[in-house]
């Protein structure tokens, strides 16, 4: 003991190391989540008029950044709109690729932001941090803060039901989609293709592959070398989407998409429909297409912006997308068709999305002390006059308006900047989409291959139902086997790494998986809608 | 190596004390990486207690309901639990199998090399793979082993058919281990070639003189003298048995070779940070971790019975 300060000193180090870690946040794992504190300043918020605050207040909004935008915070629609509104909004940008990943975090760490902006919140997720307290019900704010909302609300009464969750609340706001045509994806074939091998519109799928079978072999593009793609689609966007290629063909096939699953209505009995011979019949002749090199070999593997190079190099025969954009320069050469005749003679656009198309766009966090004056904020845009500023920017700068419809600018278009000055473009914002503020993604060619689709609808699209917690929690796991099992089989069916004798084993694991009680609970969620 | 005797005379710890007292410098040089310790590796610990409740964001770690193995039973229960476990452990296993002894033979042979010119290149040649991103290294194998790539140009002129290697189960193991040595082999290297570098030069003179051939000199000096380090890392590297890969396994992950490919870890982050489930994926992550602990320790016992050589 010679030194016996020496000794102290290193236990109070050791000792006091010990408390630091002990206290870390690192250490202290779960956070209380705050409570919601429709705070005072409500009374400063005005109903109805412009700003929407005296003071002027700033708000953190999360949003996904899509590859083809410019920052928000350059986006003219939020320049405008700030000084207008008094309410200034920082957005944190994340970009598609992990925006699912940063999302979850967000809540699981609980540093919340106050709202986010086209959030593409699952309705699973909605209910689980809407009831954990995370996100504020807004149900009761709508009636007195967001008319234009409202309107459509009570114009289009399945928004209601698509948005409310069975204990009546209202957590995310979906973007509102009156113009059919920006529901669909179109059926486009290379016309022009079609003209020199002298073929017609094919009208069923037999005429479908005679017709890829000619673009293959036929050199339509008459450059000398099978360069040519007969036919191609998305690949998936994840587990759980579905297999697009499978989406888009199956209406051939009678197997529709209702309730937003692989869903068949006969006679108010939901028949869940991934196990059924037609299926098996569709999955067998898409291997056909896919055997034959027909369809795309990369179909399960490009990336979205090598699928949108396909459909822009002139090279594909045969596709599906909403709108003509991504093969603006070279439209005329593709017309949209109705969609083929199946074996059995169906012939329906099982492909379709609701009225509330994007669902869980927007949603108000507890840690917003504006609730009020953000719900008033976002509402703005699901009125005609909000939703052409988002999409069109400007007047006089970016569109003009001819017979009261606006349009963009020759020159603003040629600077290629469209996509850099919208939120819209990549999908997802919350706002309104109606004929009224169309014209770039829906001009006449557009409307023509929808005018194609329409007769072949359903004449009911129901949207996915809106679970309790606990059946929502049941669908969840049910649903992450089942999709999982019946996305990596169907595409293995597809490219023929399986072959069809599998069929039975299929049929007997999705059983094994519990199928016949997902069917029984989206039957009973049909069934609460219906009465 | 030294054991700790329990039975203790009285006055060790006294003695421990002063010691430590005496030489307290290097015990605050200590302090740091134990804080550190503490802070990320034995604080998280206690949110595993999710793994055993239904975790609910709004009540918190402590304040969620008990699940007890509920968990547990999911997964085990699942259809893609054998397909899991097996994947994990047969990649991992080739991994070990294949492509941990490649970095010791390219060791041995740098070391073999007389010109040290060309020993050197062939070193930087080897091991600069490892400074590329396995995103970039993802991108590479796309681009090389597409039906149109130089691999499959190569394969059918030398009369092969056409190979999916990217998108077939039965090619993916293949793929993922052969780039990974192609990567990893030149880094691992290093640190044989630094032991390598540390035997006595007298023993090659002395095994010369005996007669000993290149071989035996390798065989009988090089070898025997790099054996702890051998040892010692391929302890460490089964301490990482379950994890290694999680980025690289997941960016070549597609439907199609899902059937091999598809592993405990990937499984965890699909699940868990895509879709929100905490406490299920809490379970298969602990569960994945008692395998690797199970490992670790077979592993240390049969390397202290056999060579000597042990973490402990």
């Amino acid at each position: 003991m010679r030194k016996p300060w020496r000794r102290n000193a290193v236990w109070t180090m050791v000792i006091l190391g010990l408390v630091v870690s002990g206290c870390s946040p690192g250490a202290a794992g779960g956070k209380e989540a705050n409570s919601a504190a429709p705070a005072a300043a409500a009374a400063t918020v005005s109903k109805t008029g412009y700003p929407i605050v005296e003071e002027p207040i700033k708000l953190k909004m999360f949003t996904r950044i899509a590859p083809v935008n410019g920052p928000f915070k350059d986006m003219p629609v939020f320049q405008d709109y700030g000084a207008l509104s008094n309410i200034e909004v920082d957005f944190i940008e994340t970009p598609t690729d992990g925006f699912q990943e940063k999302k979850n975090l967000l809540f699981a760490s609980n540093e919340l932001p106050d709202a986010l902006f086209r959030s593409s919140l699952t309705p699973l997720e909605t209910i689980r941090y809407g009831t954990a307290g995370q996100l504020i019900p807004l149900e009761n704010l709508i009636d007195d803060y967001a008319p234009n909302f409202k309107k459509l609300l009570d114009e289009y009464p399945e928004i209601r039901s698509g948005i409310t969750t069975p204990e009546g609340h209202i957590y995310a706001l979906p973007a509102v989609v009156t113009l059919g045509a920006a529901r669909t994806d179109k059926k486009w074939i290379n016309q022009s293709w079609l003209e020199k091998l002298n073929l017609e519109e094919p009208q069923t799928t037999e005429e479908l592959y005679n017709v890829l079978v000619a673009f293959r072999d036929q050199d339509p593009n008459g450059n000398g070398e099978a360069d040519e793609i007969p036919m191609t689609a998305r690949a998936s966007a994840g587990s759980g989407q579905g297999i697009p290629v499978v989406n888009m063909m199956s209406g051939s096939f009678g197997l529709d998409q209702q309730l937003g699953y692989n869903i068949n209505l006969i006679d108010n009995q939901v028949e869940i429909w991934m196990g059924s011979e037609r299926n098996k019949e569709l999955l067998v002749y898409l291997n056909k297409l896919y055997n034959e090199k027909l369809l795309d070999p990369e179909v399960f593997s490009h990336t979205e912006a090598e699928y949108l190079a396909k459909q822009a190099s002139g090279k594909t025969g045969f596709f599906f997308d909403q709108t003509n954009n991504p093969f603006l320069d070279i439209a005329d050469q593709y017309t949209g068709i109705a969609p083929p005749e199946g074996p059995h003679g169906d012939r329906l656009q099982s492909q379709g999305a609701p009225v509330a198309r994007d669902f869980g766009a927007f949603a108000i966090t507890s840690v917003n002390k504006y609730p009020e004056a953000t719900l008033r904020w976002i509402d703005y845009f699901y009125s005609v006059e909000g939703s052409t500023l988002l999409r069109f920017g400007r007047e006089g700068e970016h569109y003009e308006l001819k017979d009261g419809i606006p349009y963009y600018k020759e020159e603003f278009l040629k600077s290629g900047n469209q996509a850099k000055i919208t939120p819209y473009a990549g999908g997802g914002a919350p706002h309104l989409i109606s004929d009224q503020v169309a014209s770039y993604i829906n001009p006449p060619q557009v409307q023509e291959a929808q005018e194609k689709l329409d007769p072949h609808m359903p004449k009911v699209r129901y949207a996915a139902p809106m679970f309790d917690e606990q059946t929502a929690q049941r669908v969840n796991i049910l649903r992450n086997d089942i999709d999982k099992y019946y996305e990596e089989q169907s595409t293995k069916f597809i490219a023929g790494a399986q072959s069809f004798d599998k069929w039975d084993e299929f049929q007997a694991t999705l059983k094994k998986m519990n199928i016949d009680e997902l069917q029984q609970i989206y039957q009973d969620a049909y069934d609460k809608m219906e009465k | 190596m030294t054991r700790w005797r329990s039975n203790g005379q009285p006055g060790r710890t006294s003695r421990l004390i002063r010691r430590m007292a005496r030489r307290y410098d290097l015990y605050l040089m200590l302090l740091l990486p134990m804080v550190w310790y503490l802070v990320f590796h034995y604080g998280p610990l206690y949110g595993l207690q999710i793994a055993f409740k239904n975790f609910n964001l709004a009540r918190g770690i402590v304040g969620s309901d008990w699940a007890g193995f509920e968990h547990f039973l999911r997964f085990f229960n699942s259809y893609y639990f054998w397909r899991l476990l097996r994947n994990t452990l047969t990649i991992n296993l080739l991994s070990l199998l294949v492509a941990f002894p490649i970095p010791i033979l390219l060791a041995l042979l740098i070391n073999e090399i007389r010109n040290k010119a060309f020993s050197k290149w062939l070193q930087n040649i080897t091991y600069i793979p490892h400074f590329i991103s396995i995103v970039v290294v993802v991108g590479i194998l796309t681009v090389m082993l597409s039906t149109k790539g130089p691999v499959n140009m190569l394969v059918q002129a030398l009369g092969g058919s056409e190979t999916r290697f990217l998108e077939s189960a039965g090619w993916f193991k293949t793929v993922f281990i052969g780039s990974n040595i192609w990567q990893n082999m030149g880094w691992q290297s290093i640190i044989y070639i630094a032991a390598l570098s540390g035997i006595n030069l007298q023993l090659y003179e002395a095994a010369k003189m005996d007669g000993a051939s290149r071989l035996r000199r390798i065989w009988h000096v090089s070898l025997p003298g790099i054996t702890p380090i051998i040892v010692i890392l391929l302890i460490l590297d089964v301490g990482q048995f379950m994890n290694i890969g999680f980025e690289k396994i997941l960016l070549l992950q597609n439907n199609l070779n899902l059937e091999s490919s598809d592993v405990i870890s990937t499984f965890v982050y699909t699940t868990g940070i895509l879709k929100g489930e905490y406490s299920y994926t809490a379970a298969i992550g602990l569960f994945n971790s008692v395998i690797n602990l199970v490992l670790l320790l077979i592993v240390n016992g049969f390397a202290r019975r056999t060579s000597e050589t042990s973490l402990w």
